[in-house]
């Protein structure tokens, strides 16, 4: 066998979408001397989120339009009493830098009747989604390449490498040799998405969810592990999207004006959210859909009639171009026209993101983790509704920190170790000794949530679930996995599953209600400010996981 | 399958495989894509719009047509 590979580089990153390319450029810089390295699962031009680009930059402040304190405001409604408002403060102030970065590298803004921005509304407050075209994630890879960063395609990161109190580096699988990767470096950014395959979607497909199916909250596990604190994984959250195609479309139907109508074609929210109607936080849009469907009043659809030509076509641009263009092929083959049709829509499956909603790892100002050397960008730091810009803005500071000050391996660093032990781990999967593919546990485990973690909650129906799924953390170990990429498989199902535990932890733990759907318990259906306006978060203890009130500090 | 290719226009150039997010592609031993992962489509469409000679076409899977 050959010997499995040590790489030594200044600034590791992992993740090659927005954030973590983001912050590969902004480092080079600063600092053309620091050697960065991108470790990706996939191919950087396509990979993440937004492989395939996004119809709008959301989440900026354009001077003119809005201020920094009104997007405070704006993510502090959303965020229902709970914001801790650094990171998004962080957001705010750097938005409209990264809207200008990116028309300068070729990302296309297109302008409006009075030749500025187009620059629509989708918070309950204030104007911050700037309509967006173009191949952004190939312009960004581009560029990355262009400053000279080091891309490693194919290699999904499985652990971070720790010395003595500080961050290492991190082990990865080389999917072309099928073997182990380490990569040791003195500042590692943490920007591997979201967890998408969380709860089981309508679709019928394991990978037909609404976030980005291959990130399944890797860096969540890995950060948490290593010693840094979660956050919000009782924000359950779901969207309402396209029935079956499971699309984008929500935040593009709705900035631009379609009515979300019950099967009577009356505009519901009136009965919810009487001054936002559809703008209402989305914890409250969804609360309302279900309702309406337990009132008898279902299927729910967005509706676009009374809208001007121009912003239909405005809409269709958005859908059919960018982000997941294949909707148009699906309207297509439903024979659906916005002039004419209403689009149903259906609550996707439960998914936890920091940037489309507050599940993360806990970041400072500059993405700084509880873990000295370890940052933290893009959805899966909580940046509550940061969305794009501030995955960017964030990958941004956390660069800044990193060339701004002096780098050093921490000692007690054992990669060659760390390495063998992975070996021997990829050898247990090889066996497979449960004789259980990995789609079936998956299947399991989202089955789970579904009946058990997905809103409405309750008490006795979490602690089934971490009892239930108490064999499931014993089991993974021994899933099969013949090939490399059933290997990434593999630890992509065991990152969902923990994902899953924490979000049923953290439920459990908030004895009351509050995001709306996200977080109804129906054991304690009132909100309770003066004990709850705060954060949940969750930290590794020497027994187990900790749990406690952000206002109320770690337990001793 | 989740995908229509149309081995006549292919030119095996392996644009697909490269770039695809989920690799779901890959090349078989003539250098021709073939899907070896379906399960694992995300009908995103980079296949599609990356293929140079315009010879792959998304088919949505059967629950979702």
């Amino acid at each position: 066998m050959a010997e499995a590979k040590i790489k030594e580089t200044d600034f590791l990153i992992i993740g090659g979408g927005p954030a973590g390319l983001a912050a590969a450029i902004r480092a080079r810089e600063l600092e053309p001397r620091l050697s960065v390295t991108v470790l990706e699962k996939a191919e950087i031009s396509r990979s993440g989120a937004a492989g395939r680009g996004m119809d709008a930059l959301n989440n900026v402040v354009v001077p003119g339009v809005a201020t920094v304190e009104e997007y405070l405001e704006a993510v502090a409604a959303i965020s229902d009493g709970t914001l801790e408002p650094t990171v998004s403060r962080v957001i705010g102030e750097r938005s409209f830098g990264v809207l200008k970065k990116l028309e300068a590298w070729g990302c296309h803004f297109p302008r409006g009747a009075d030749g500025g921005y187009i620059v629509s509304q989708f918070h309950p407050k204030g104007r911050f989604m700037v309509e967006m075209r173009g191949e952004l994630k190939k312009i960004i890879a581009a560029k990355a390449l262009e400053m000279g960063v080091e891309v490693v395609n194919r290699h999904p990161v499985l652990e971070l490498l720790k010395g003595r109190e500080k961050i290492g580096g991190a082990l990865a699988l080389d999917l072309a040799a099928g073997r182990p990767a380490a990569f040791v470096a003195p500042a590692v950014l943490l920007a591997a998405g979201g967890a998408a395959r969380i709860g089981l979607s309508n679709t019928g497909y394991l990978h037909g969810t609404f976030d980005c199916p291959w990130c399944n909250g890797e860096a969540q596990r890995m950060g948490y592990r290593a010693g840094a604190v979660l956050t919000g994984f009782e924000y359950t959250g779901q969207s309402s999207m396209t029935r079956d195609y499971n699309g984008a479309g929500q935040s593009t139907f709705i900035r631009h004006g379609a009515h979300l109508v019950n099967a009577a074609g009356q505009r519901f929210m009136e009965r919810y959210a009487p001054e936002l109607m559809e703008r209402a936080p989305s914890g409250i849009r969804m609360r309302a859909m279900r309702e309406e469907e337990l009132a008898g009043r279902g299927p729910v659809a967005f509706t676009f009639g009374h809208l001007p030509e121009e912003t239909i076509a405005l809409i269709e641009s958005a859908i059919f171009e960018v982000e997941r263009p294949t909707m148009r092929q699906y309207f297509a083959s439903k024979g659906i026209d916005l002039r004419r049709d209403p689009v149903e829509v259906v609550m996707t499956e439960v998914y936890l993101c920091g940037g489309h909603g507050l599940a993360g790892l806990v970041g400072d100002g500059w993405g700084r983790t509880k873990v000295p050397g370890l940052f933290a960008a893009g959805d899966c730091l909580a940046n509550p509704y940061g969305f794009l810009a501030g995955a960017m803005a964030m990958g941004e500071a956390a660069a800044e920190r990193v060339a701004g000050s002096s780098l050093a391996l921490p000692a007690g660093l054992d990669p060659a170790g760390r390495l063998a032990g992975l070996e021997e781990e990829f050898r247990r999967h090889r066996q497979g000794a449960l004789r259980v593919p990995v789609r079936e546990f998956e299947y399991k485990y989202r089955r789970l949530v579904n009946e058990f973690v997905a809103p409405p909650k309750s008490g006795p129906k979490l602690e089934r679930f971490l009892h239930e799924t108490e064999a499931m953390v014993r089991d993974q170990e021994d899933l099969p996995a013949p090939d490399p990429h059933t290997l990434m498989k593999v630890y992509e199902a065991k990152a969902g599953l923990f994902c899953a535990r924490m979000a049923a932890l953290a439920s459990l733990f908030r004895t009351e209600s509050r995001f709306g759907l996200y977080h109804q318990r129906i054991d304690f259906p009132e909100k309770d400010d003066r004990r709850w306006a705060t954060r949940v978060m969750l930290e590794a203890g020497p027994e187990g996981p900790l749990v406690y009130r952000e206002a109320e500090g770690r337990p001793v | 399958m989740n995908l229509a290719i149309d081995y006549d226009c292919c030119t095996g150039c392996g644009a697909c495989a490269l770039v695809c997010p989920g690799q779901v592609l890959a090349l078989d031993d003539e250098g021709r894509p073939f899907e070896r992962y379906p399960d694992d489509c995300w009908y995103c469409g980079c296949c599609q719009a990356d293929c140079p000679a315009g010879c792959i076409e998304i088919l949505f899977p059967y629950l979702i047509r």
